[in-house]
Parts: C-alpha cells; sequence; structure tokens
C-alpha cells in the first residue's frame, strides 16, 4: 500500500504539473481538493485519466469521484479494490 | 445603424439558410450515433457531413474545413450586392480549431495544415479580398464576439461591409477533448432537461453579412453587444452566471425587455451550462421570454454557433414562431426559464443572444428590426498608452528599458515567474501562451497605482501561433488507439483564449476577454481593434497587445495597457 500511495502521488504530481511539491509534502490523509493541495475541477478530472491509464479503471461520471479522491489513501483505497491492471 | 444584408447556413441538414430552417420546421435533426469513428474508441453522437455532402461541398485546392467557409460565403453573396475586393470589406473568421484536423497524421488531409490565420487569408484571397483578414478564437463565444467586432468597426467607420463567417468541423481531436471533459452525451442531448447527460458535437458553417443600414430598414440590426468574464474559472462557468448578467446589464439597460421575442440560449446540455443559464435568465428578469435552444438539431458547432444558431432563431422570429426545444422534456435547471419543446407563437421582433465559453467567457447580442443601433461611436475620449511590455526568449523590456535577466527561453518565464508573481502555483499547470500572457500582464499591472489595478480592466490578445503547443501535445495523447489518454487540461490549452481568461482570474477582471488570430503582427489592425473596442466598453483600461508563442522555447509578448483619457 506504501509503495501505491507514493507511485500515485508521483502520478499526479506528474499529470498536475505540481512543480513545487515532493510526495512527502502531500499527507496521505490531507484533503486534495479546497484547502489542502487546493486541487480543482479539471484537476479532479486528470485523476480521472491516471485512473483509467495506469490501472485501467474507468470513471465515467465524475460525481463519483467526491467520495474518491477526498485524500491520497482514499484513491489508493479505490484502486487497490478496482484496479484492473 | 449595423444591419444584416444576408445570411448562410451549410450544415448536414441543407447548404443555405432556407434549406436548413424547413428543416428544422420539419422537425428534423442531423444527430446520429457514431460508432468506432476514426479511432475514437467511445460511442457518441454527433452532426457530420456525409461523404456524398463532404464531396459537394468541396473546393479544389482546399481543405474540407476551407471548402466549407469558401461555400457559406460565396451563397450568402448571392443574396447581397457589395464589393467584395473593396478594401472597405473585412472578413471575420469566428473559429475555434479551423484547420487542426490537418495536424493529425491520422487524417487523410494531414500535411495541408495553415494556421488559422494563414486560413483566412487563402479564402480571402479566393474572394479577391484586399482586407487583412481577422480570426476570432474566443472558444465558444467566437460567433458572438466576431459579431460584436463587425458592429463595432462598421460603426466606428473602419469598413463598409464585413463578412462575419464562423465554421468548425468534428474532428478527433475536439471529440477525444470534450470526452476528456466528459461532457459528451452518447445519447442525443437534451438541452435544459432533466435527463440531460452533457452535449453533441456538430460540423457547420454560419455566414452573416453586416453593412450599414438606416432606421427604415426592415432588416434585422444590431442594438448591441457586450462580453464579460465570470473571472471564475477557466474551464467551469460561474454558477450563477456572473458574467452572463454583466454583459446583460449592459446591453438591456434602457431596453424594454417586453419587446424581447425570443432568448436563444446556449443551450449546451452539459449541467453546468444549462444550469448557470438558467440562473443568468432568472437573475436579469428575463424568465417569460420563450428560449429557443437548437442543440437538438445541429449539436454544438463550436466557432459556427453563435452565428447559426442566431440565424435560424431569427428566421423564425421573421416567420412569428419560436422554434421547439428538440430533445426536451422536463424541466432540470432551478432558475425559472420559459422553454417548451413545441412551437410557440411569438410576433415580436426582438431577439437576444447569450452565449457562455471556456476560459470563463461570456457574450450577449441584442438585434431588432428597424431598431436604434446604441453602440456609440461619437465617443470622443481619447486612449493613451500608459505601459507597455515587451518579452522575447532573450530579453524583457517595460516601457522602452531594458531589464537584467539571467535565463532564457523556457527557463526565462520561469525566472519572472519567481521575481514577479511567486505565489500563484497554478502558473505551473498554465501551457507557455498562458505562462507568457499572464507575466507579461502581471509585470504591468505591478506597475499600476494600487487605485488603478482594482479597476477592471478588458483584455485582448493577437497573435499567429494560436494554441500550436498545445495542439501538437493534445494530439500525441490520441495518436494511439491503444493508448487513448486525452488530457483535459493540455484540451483545455487548445483553446487560446485560456489565456486571456487566465489573466481574467488572477486579477478578478470581469470585463471583455477576447482573442484574434491575424496572419502577421500588423500593428494598424491590432491598434484599431484595440481602440474600437475599449471607446465601446464601459471599462477604462485595456491590456492589449500580441502574445505568441511556436514552441516552449519561442515566443513574442509585446503587450500594453490602453486608458481612456
Amino acid at each position: 500500500m506504501e509503495d501505491l500511495t507514493l507511485t500515485l502521488k508521483q502520478q499526479i504530481i506528474e499529470a498536475l504539473n505540481l512543480e513545487e511539491i515532493s510526495p512527502e509534502d502531500i499527507d496521505n490523509d490531507a484533503p486534495l481538493f479546497g484547502d489542502g493541495l487546493g486541487l480543482d475541477s479539471i484537476d479532479a478530472l486528470e485523476i480521472i485519466v491516471i485512473l483509467d491509464r495506469y490501472y485501467g479503471i474507468k470513471l465515467e461520471n465524475p460525481a463519483e469521484g467526491k467520495s474518491i479522491f477526498k485524500s491520497i489513501n482514499t484513491i489508493a483505497d479505490y484502486i487497490a479494490k478496482n484496479r484492473t491492471k | 445603424m449595423i444591419e444584416i444584408l444576408a445570411t448562410n447556413i451549410v450544415s448536414p441538414l441543407g447548404l443555405t439558410t432556407e434549406e436548413n430552417y424547413r428543416a428544422v420546421r420539419a422537425g428534423r435533426s442531423a444527430l446520429e450515433p457514431l460508432c468506432d469513428w476514426r479511432g475514437i474508441p467511445n460511442k457518441f453522437t454527433a452532426s457530420i457531413f456525409n461523404k456524398e455532402q463532404v464531396r459537394a461541398i468541396k473546393v479544389e485546392g482546399f481543405t474540407h474545413f476551407e471548402s466549407s467557409v469558401i461555400r457559406s460565403i460565396q451563397e450568402a453573396l448571392l443574396h447581397c450586392d457589395i464589393d467584395v475586393t473593396s478594401p472597405r470589406t473585412a472578413l471575420i473568421l469566428s473559429t475555434t480549431k479551423a484547420n487542426v484536423d490537418a495536424l493529425d497524421p491520422k487524417s487523410e488531409e494531414y500535411g495541408e495544415y495553415l494556421s488559422p490565420g494563414a486560413t483566412a487569408k487563402k479564402i480571402a484571397a479566393h474572394f479577391g479580398m484586399v482586407s487583412e483578414p481577422i480570426v476570432v478564437c474566443n472558444a465558444c463565444i467566437s460567433g458572438v464576439t466576431a459579431q460584436i467586432l463587425a458592429n463595432r468597426l462598421l460603426s466606428a467607420g473602419t469598413y463598409d461591409v464585413a463578412i462575419v463567417c464562423g465554421a468548425d468541423s468534428v474532428t478527433p481531436f475536439v471529440v477525444s477533448g470534450f470526452l476528456s471533459f466528459k461532457t459528451l452525451s452518447p445519447m442525443e442531448c437534451k438541452p435544459f432537461d432533466i435527463e440531460r447527460l452533457g452535449l453533441n458535437l456538430g460540423d457547420g458553417a454560419a455566414t452573416i453579412i453586416f453593412g450599414k443600414g438606416n432606421s427604415a430598414s426592415n432588416r434585422w440590426q444590431i442594438v448591441d453587444g457586450q462580453l464579460s468574464n465570470d473571472a471564475y474559472h477557466t474551464s467551469t462557468p460561474s454558477p450563477v452566471g456572473e458574467g452572463t448578467v454583466e454583459a446583460l446589464k449592459r446591453v438591456l439597460d434602457r431596453v424594454d425587455v417586453e419587446d424581447i421575442g425570443v432568448i436563444c440560449v446556449h443551450g449546451t446540455a452539459t449541467m453546468f451550462n444549462d444550469q448557470m443559464e438558467s440562473k443568468a435568465i432568472e437573475r436579469s428578469g428575463l424568465s417569460d421570454i420563450p428560449l429557443s435552444a437548437l442543440k437538438g438539431y445541429y449539436g454544438h458547432t463550436l466557432g459556427a454557433s453563435g452565428v447559426l444558431e442566431t440565424i435560424l432563431a431569427m428566421r423564425a422570429l421573421d416567420d412569428g414562431v419560436v422554434l421547439p426545444v428538440r430533445g426536451f422534456s422536463e424541466i432540470g435547471v432551478s432558475g425559472r426559464v420559459n422553454i417548451s419543446n413545441q412551437e410557440v407563437a411569438c410576433n415580436k421582433k426582438s431577439l437576444l443572444k447569450i452565449i457562455s465559453g471556456f476560459g470563463s467567457c461570456n457574450g450577449v447580442l441584442l438585434y431588432a428590426k428597424g431598431a436604434q443601433n446604441r453602440t456609440s461611436n461619437s465617443n470622443t475620449c481619447e486612449v493613451v498608452c500608459t505601459d507597455s511590455i515587451h518579452i522575447t526568449p532573450e530579453s524583457v523590456e517595460v516601457n522602452g528599458e531594458s531589464i537584467a535577466t539571467t535565463s532564457t527561453g523556457a527557463a526565462l518565464l520561469k525566472e519572472l515567474y519567481k521575481r514577479y508573481i511567486g505565489d500563484y502555483t497554478k502558473f505551473y499547470k498554465m501551457d507557455a501562451l498562458s505562462r507568457l500572457a499572464i507575466l507579461a500582464s502581471s509585470i504591468l499591472l505591478q506597475r499600476e497605482s494600487e487605485a488603478d489595478r482594482s479597476k477592471t480592466h478588458d483584455i485582448i490578445l493577437f497573435n499567429n501561433s494560436s494554441s500550436i503547443i498545445a495542439d501538437l501535445n493534445h494530439l500525441k495523447t490520441i495518436s494511439d488507439s491503444d493508448n487513448f489518454y486525452p488530457s483535459p487540461s493540455i484540451f483545455l490549452h487548445t483553446l487560446p483564449n485560456i489565456a486571456t481568461g487566465e489573466i481574467a482570474i488572477h486579477n478578478s477582471f470581469k470585463g471583455e476577454t477576447s482573442l484574434y488570430i491575424l496572419n502577421e503582427k500588423c500593428e494598424e489592425v491590432m491598434n484599431t481593434i484595440a481602440t474600437v473596442s475599449l471607446l465601446a466598453s464601459s471599462n477604462e483600461k485595456l491590456i492589449t497587445g500580441w502574445v505568441d508563442c511556436c514552441d516552449d522555447d519561442t515566443f513574442d509578448a509585446e503587450i500594453k495597457i490602453l486608458t481612456k483619457k
């Protein structure tokens, strides 16, 4: 799981161009949207691309993302349970 | 008074305005489900030209996109008597992606790519036009922006006639981009409906030829047009329709809304757009006016939509009707609107067009028959340049004075960011064009007094390369159907007007934002557009100039702040 959260953080940092942020800066339980990392709706769509591209998870309805994208840990949990690759 | 001399629509429903109007009156839609279409892995629904239509439209020596523009203009010219070869006749081309299909290695037209400015020049030359063509690239509101520009240029006397043509093609480029935004409906779209699932895309070209008229004329005339940015988010509209409400307020000042027969809405059938429009309509006290929403017949024709849908709604009013909203059955928005899937009788001769697009931009146009055009060209105030900046890969000059820097190319932009902004990490998410625009404007604004800086500045930028860096990056993400992962943020930046939206958002400027593409850096055209726009604006200040990037290390930003005195 630790490997997965680290990989996920690296993928998010790369896809979202979070230039001044390193994986250690992101707390696994901290909120990603709003306060925390300050991600927005287009970032959520980029995370949907990450799920599809690296883990074979298709999320067609962005609204489903709301509960899944709370934190790195919630995304990693979702990936562990649903990944097809 | 600026009036409509002639119109044309070229779409899968017909090659003239009348053919299109008759088809829509008969309830026909061009939308069809598509599967395995040109390497796109998802099923979607769109309105596209069939092979016979493509052949019928084809003009030898021109791409499909160019041919559709030429056919549309050619047919419109049959209905009016103007001198296209006069230097006082303007060509204004409204398009989001023009010839982009020719950049795609999988396209039959691969290799025939011309930038939008060069494309417009080639089309102008075909008609023997000599004035410098102007391309409006303002995302979904391009068609309305182009007409507002035509109104200003004609009212100011710069030209006598303006040919406004809006056109775009359904391509894997745009389909994949909208797929990445999860906004494409697999089924026929349902504007304003509770079960709406998103939009459909559509092929189309539409032309309006504008000329000068008088109050005795029985033609449609532009009363006024305004643009306003939400300054909210580059890909999500303000939930309460902030910019649309603001633009409506300015256009409807001194107008009796009782006279308005129809509101021709954007009605894309996405969750956000229709909801936002309903709020803007309610907030502006327009809830009782019937809506015309035509995406159920044509899909979203992008650069054509602001022209095409206006022509049809107008043509219907000429016959005393508002066209049925195809696809609508049960209201699914919270703002109160007057919408019907049945034809509605209407004998009023005034039409309101509203439209919104990526980059947080919104546009409003009011037309009427025998109207009083309100665009004031008797504005006697002077426009002066208060500050200017020039950034190249090797140098930075502010008001003619060189600034010492240590890096060049893309690294220079990061250096400037750290020195002049530093705390806006969104900068790193932007493409080179937006980075350049944000930097140049921020450095200029820092030279203004606190009081001046807090005033809303309009933003009008020009370039030649459009969004070529983002265009090529986006194509890379869709080149392989087994590795098809279009990125929404890359696609967003394939709309060059995002750069203007980024400036508006960064500074909370809720004024006009527009992006124009020219075939070359022509100071005269840029200054004319900037001046007529600022004089027609309620704002005092305008950030304007050239912002062009052809690759991450090759760029040119030369912008200034113009102020009314």
